[in-house]
């Protein structure tokens, strides 16, 4: 379901009615549209569930209610909800002595990293925007640009705090998209290409073919890209450019509102993009685990939700079970443990790839 | 107080300084219990001082403990004298030691260095407003290798309350000095860093001496009054 | 390449942030990361408890001692009283005395345990927190049973009790007794033996025993310093000569002895023998004797003053009560332990990176409330 299948579906339908310039606009607007609504609804979903995960592991019952009314809803369900129309009701306050351009440009920014990062997540065999021929080098790629967005956060917002975090954020994100990629080049030796369809499509056939368990090497793989992911996002144990109980909030004190749910909205859409290409990477994408066993098209975008949703409550499990680390030894991990592992993983894969495959 | 009263405090006594505390703890009775306690102090003194007309110098042998506070306290008063003459203020009292606060800092260096004291914990440092004109500061010491602990006394004139600090021979007597600078306006000399601490910067007054009244208005605001019964 | 010193930066942690336990101002100096220099600015919850205390006959002190340290409001009391009853000389009877043991034990627990709990809380950990509250919550459970108070009881009065034990008292307390030992392994294993917490907290704010001394620091922070110091044995008050129990001391099993590891560790060490003291108290605690008995029908202490000090969960608690026969106190001064354990922060603190700082504030375990007064 490319942008390309929309553009010819639509000039079928409306053929003579419309220009073509026009329609192509269209049929870009459609999947946007389409992937707007995927994001909120899938925060809406993640933000429950990190409340009812986290009341799970702390021993407390999380939001409850009895129906609807003044009360969270059944089970707590309308919580994500009241939340999502608190943040949107505050007060969106500006400090005198920000630097109101930048203040305004960040939540933006890191929301569109975010955002185009979806275009080239395959949700199925068919269903993606745009297959690109680079599309997990694409990611990597887009998936940069919260650096910059967060470091403008920190300083326009003229506060030592916000400083810190921006500080602290550039640091650690720059230092982990280095063995995050680097973990990646080998699910790109060993399928041999960029493309993110024709990785799923080398897993085919059942849980044994995924990336995963081609080797030995590849677990390792697996675990460093999955950590220095959960780095990128700013996730608890790494959360130390908005750690609460040192920065405050870091990069994020001074905002508030809207521009705050930007924040908070692109956090969780990023762990969706990590989580996804992990799935697509080393687990098979919208493959089925069993060859043959509920392998339909249709059935790939439930299996391809479902393994990004379960790393995706690795990462919460995580969050509610580990202290945070200090700078200097999230900087040690990365540069000491995980870039050497990376590397001699990938020639690992190569020698074993040219011993036992050939 | 009749006789068979009496007779009991002088059992109790006797059994007291046999190392039987009990004795004067059983009593029942309130006022004979703290009038054998008194009694008990008294024995004790007396006999501190045959101890120390018997044996000139080696009157520490005795094992100090928190008990015999009063012994170590009249002891200590004797070592203050004959290292530093007249440096204590008045007689020599039971339960304290009043110093002069000329030579106080030398005399809190010995005390915390000497062997025999060494008073390396400095327990509470407490601001003390006599009335007539006099302020005091009251500093209980403790020992954590003898583990015996003295109080000490020093007064001086509110028109010129100059103390010196030992704020560098204890490091905790630094924010408790702070404190009663604070609360009392005593002039702690030598401090490195007397501000003060738990009220404002541009407070007035010292709000713990007993002729403080409060100011009118704090940058602008009004101070409410102690009010005359509830409303 | 020599280390290139940039330029300083004033940085006020507080007097709002979520590390400073309440309203505490720490102006740091920082170099990037690394902290140089901490002032502490206080006085932000003073309350003038000691200037009330002069204006209020004695039993009327007793709630304003509540307010103080709020988190131990029962070791407050208690060391209030012990102080008065010093003072006036009266001797309660052993029922009285074994409650009392009961609380202050209680309380301790449940003061260690926020303590704890909050500072895995400063270190990132939500979930050890909240399963710490959880417990505590029974706890407070317990006192609400007592006197009807969940924070500020008022339960201990000079010469007795506010209430005696009510019904069914001991039963629920040895229930939850039974219950929470084995909690206590939990959150050891949760907690104390965590990859990264050790390495938050081992060999980070040392504190050698001669500087706590020194700094006249006390209680689990200076037990973890390797110093067998505890007034529950060195200075035996109420009955506590009675019963059988240990003075954990810090034994730098993570790292060097006096760490944050080690405060931790003492405090959780702590809870485990709070929880001896309360059987062994629970089972020889006398079935007779009126809580009433030997209360004084007007508290009017004999001229003369008094240092009394007790051990509070945060440490050494001294009252000087200075009284000059009338009903109210001349001069009464609280020895806060969390005052001095704040005034070594400089000193062990200095130097480290920003989140060790916090980090070792929050393992001293203040409260400003007691800070303040």
């Amino acid at each position: 379901m490319t942008v390309d299948f929309i553009f010819e579906f639509l000039s079928g339908l409306l053929d003579g009615f419309i220009s073509s310039n026009s329609l192509l606009i269209i049929s870009m607007l459609v999947p946007c549209l389409a992937i707007f609504g995927f994001i909120t609804v899938y925060a809406l979903v993640v933000i429950y569930a990190e409340l009812k995960v986290s009341s799970f592991i702390q021993d407390k019952v999380g939001p409850m209610g009895q129906g609807v009314g003044l009360h969270a809803g059944k089970w707590g369900l309308l919580q994500p909800i009241a939340d999502a129309l608190k943040l949107l009701l505050k007060e969106d306050i500006i400090p005198s002595s920000a630097d109101k351009p930048l203040f305004i440009l960040a939540p933006f920014m890191i929301f569109i990293g975010a955002f185009i990062s979806f275009i080239a997540i395959p949700f199925g065999e068919s269903i993606i925007v745009t297959d690109l021929n680079i599309g997990i080098f694409y990611i990597l790629g887009v998936g940069s640009i919260a650096v910059l967005s967060l470091i403008l956060a920190g300083w326009a917002s003229n506060n030592k705090w916000s400083l810190y975090g921006g500080m602290r954020s550039a640091a650690q994100i720059v230092s982990y998209e280095i063995p995050a990629g680097l973990s990646l080049i080998v699910v790109i030796m060993l399928a041999g290409t960029l493309n993110m369809q024709d990785i799923i499509k080398y897993q085919a056939g059942g849980i044994f073919n995924w990336i995963i368990f081609d080797n030995p090497f590849v677990p390792i793989a697996f675990v460093v890209y999955f950590i220095s992911a959960i780095a990128e996002t700013n996730r608890t144990p790494f959360d130390l450019p908005e750690s609460e109980s040192e920065l405050v909030a870091g990069f994020a004190t001074e905002y508030s509102g809207m521009r705050y749910a930007f924040f908070f909205l692109s956090e969780y859409a990023n762990m969706f993009v990590v989580s996804a290409v992990a799935a697509a990477g080393f687990l098979g994408g919208w493959h089925s685990p069993i060859q043959g066993f509920m392998d339909s098209p249709a059935w790939g975008v439930f299996w391809m939700i479902n393994k990004t949703g379960f790393l995706i409550f690795v990462m919460i499990w995580l969050r509610w079970t580990l202290p945070r680390l200090r700078v200097d030894q999230l900087m040690n991990v990365c540069w000491k443990v995980f870039l050497p592992l990376a590397l001699i993983n990938i020639f690992g894969v190569a020698i074993w790839t040219v011993v036992f495959n050939s | 107080m009749s006789e068979d009263l009496q007779a009991l405090i002088d059992e109790a006594v006797k059994k007291a300084l046999a190392g039987d505390d009990d004795a004067i703890n059983g009593i029942q009775d309130r006022v004979t219990r703290s009038k054998a306690k008194a009694a008990l102090v008294k024995a004790k003194r007396e006999q501190s001082k045959a101890v120390d007309e018997n044996s000139d110098s080696e009157s520490i042998e005795e094992q100090p403990t928190t008990d015999n506070s009063e012994y170590i306290i009249l002891k200590i008063a004797k070592i203050l004298e004959d290292k530093f003459s007249g440096c204590i203020d008045g007689e020599v009292h039971s339960d304290f030691i009043q110093l002069k606060p000329e030579k106080w800092f030398e005399i809190s260096k010995f005390l915390k260095e000497d062997p025999d004291t060494y008073f390396d914990s400095l327990q509470c440092n407490t601001g003390f407003d006599l009335g007539d004109g006099l302020l005091e500061s009251r500093y209980n010491l403790h020992s954590m290798k003898h583990l015996h602990s003295i109080e000490i006394r020093i007064k001086v004139n509110i028109d010129n309350p100059d103390i010196p600090s030992v704020e560098s021979v204890w490091r905790v007597a630094d924010w408790f000095e702070r404190e009663t600078y604070d609360m009392f306006g005593i002039n702690f000399t030598g401090h490195r860093d007397l501000r003060r601490i738990l009220l404002p910067e541009d407070w007035d007054g010292w709000p713990l001496r007993k002729d403080y009244e409060e100011q009118e208005t704090y940058h602008g605001i009004v101070v409410p009054k102690v009010k005359e019964g509830w409303e | 390449m020599g280390v290139v010193h940039g330029q300083e930066m004033v940085l006020n942690i507080g007097p709002q942030h979520p590390a400073t336990h309440g309203v505490l101002r720490l102006q740091v100096k920082t170099d990037g990361e690394v902290i140089s220099e901490i002032t502490p600015y206080l006085g932000y919850l003073h309350r003038c408890f000691e200037k009330h205390c002069e204006n209020v006959s004695y039993e009327q002190v007793i709630p304003f001692t509540d307010r103080c340290d709020y988190l131990a409001s029962m070791t407050m009391n208690f060391g209030y009283v012990v102080a008065m009853e010093q003072l006036m000389d009266i001797k309660v009877n052993d029922r009285v005395e074994y409650i009392r043991v009961i609380m202050a034990e209680l309380q301790r627990i449940a003061s260690h345990l926020l303590a704890t709990g909050v500072f895995g809380l400063d270190l990132g950990a939500f979930t050890p927190f909240l399963h710490m509250l959880r417990d505590r919550e029974r706890i407070i459970d317990l006192f609400e049973m007592t006197c009807g108070a969940r924070l500020l009881y008022n339960y201990m009065w000079v010469g007795g009790l506010s209430h005696d034990l009510p019904k069914g008292f001991v039963e629920a307390t040895l229930k939850f007794l039974d219950y929470f030992e084995p909690k206590i392994d939990e959150f050891e294993n949760l907690l104390g033996h965590n990859k990264i917490f050790v390495e938050r907290t081992a060999d980070i704010g040392i504190m050698p025993a001669e500087v706590a001394i020194n700094y006249g620091v006390t209680g689990p922070n200076l037990r973890a310093s390797g110093v067998n110091w505890d007034l529950r044995k060195d200075n035996p008050y109420s009955v506590y000569s009675k019963l059988d129990f240990n003075v954990p001391i810090g034994k730098g099993i993570k790292g060097t002895v006096g760490d944050s590891w080690d405060r931790f560790y003492v405090r959780l060490q702590e809870i485990r023998e709070s929880v001896k003291i309360v059987r062994q108290a629970i089972d020889q605690l006398p079935k007779d004797g009126d809580v009433h008995q030997s209360m004084p029908k007007k508290i009017r202490p004999p001229k003369g003053s008094i240092y009394s000090r007790t051990e509070s969960p945060r440490g050494d608690l001294g009252y000087y009560i200075e009284s000059d026969g009338s009903d109210t106190p001349y001069r009464l001064k609280m020895r806060s332990p969390a005052f001095t354990a704040l005034g070594v922060l400089n000193e062990i603190a200095g130097g480290w990176l920003m989140s060790d700082v916090l980090a070792i504030l929050g393992s001293l375990d203040i409260v400003l409330g007691e800070i303040d007064r």
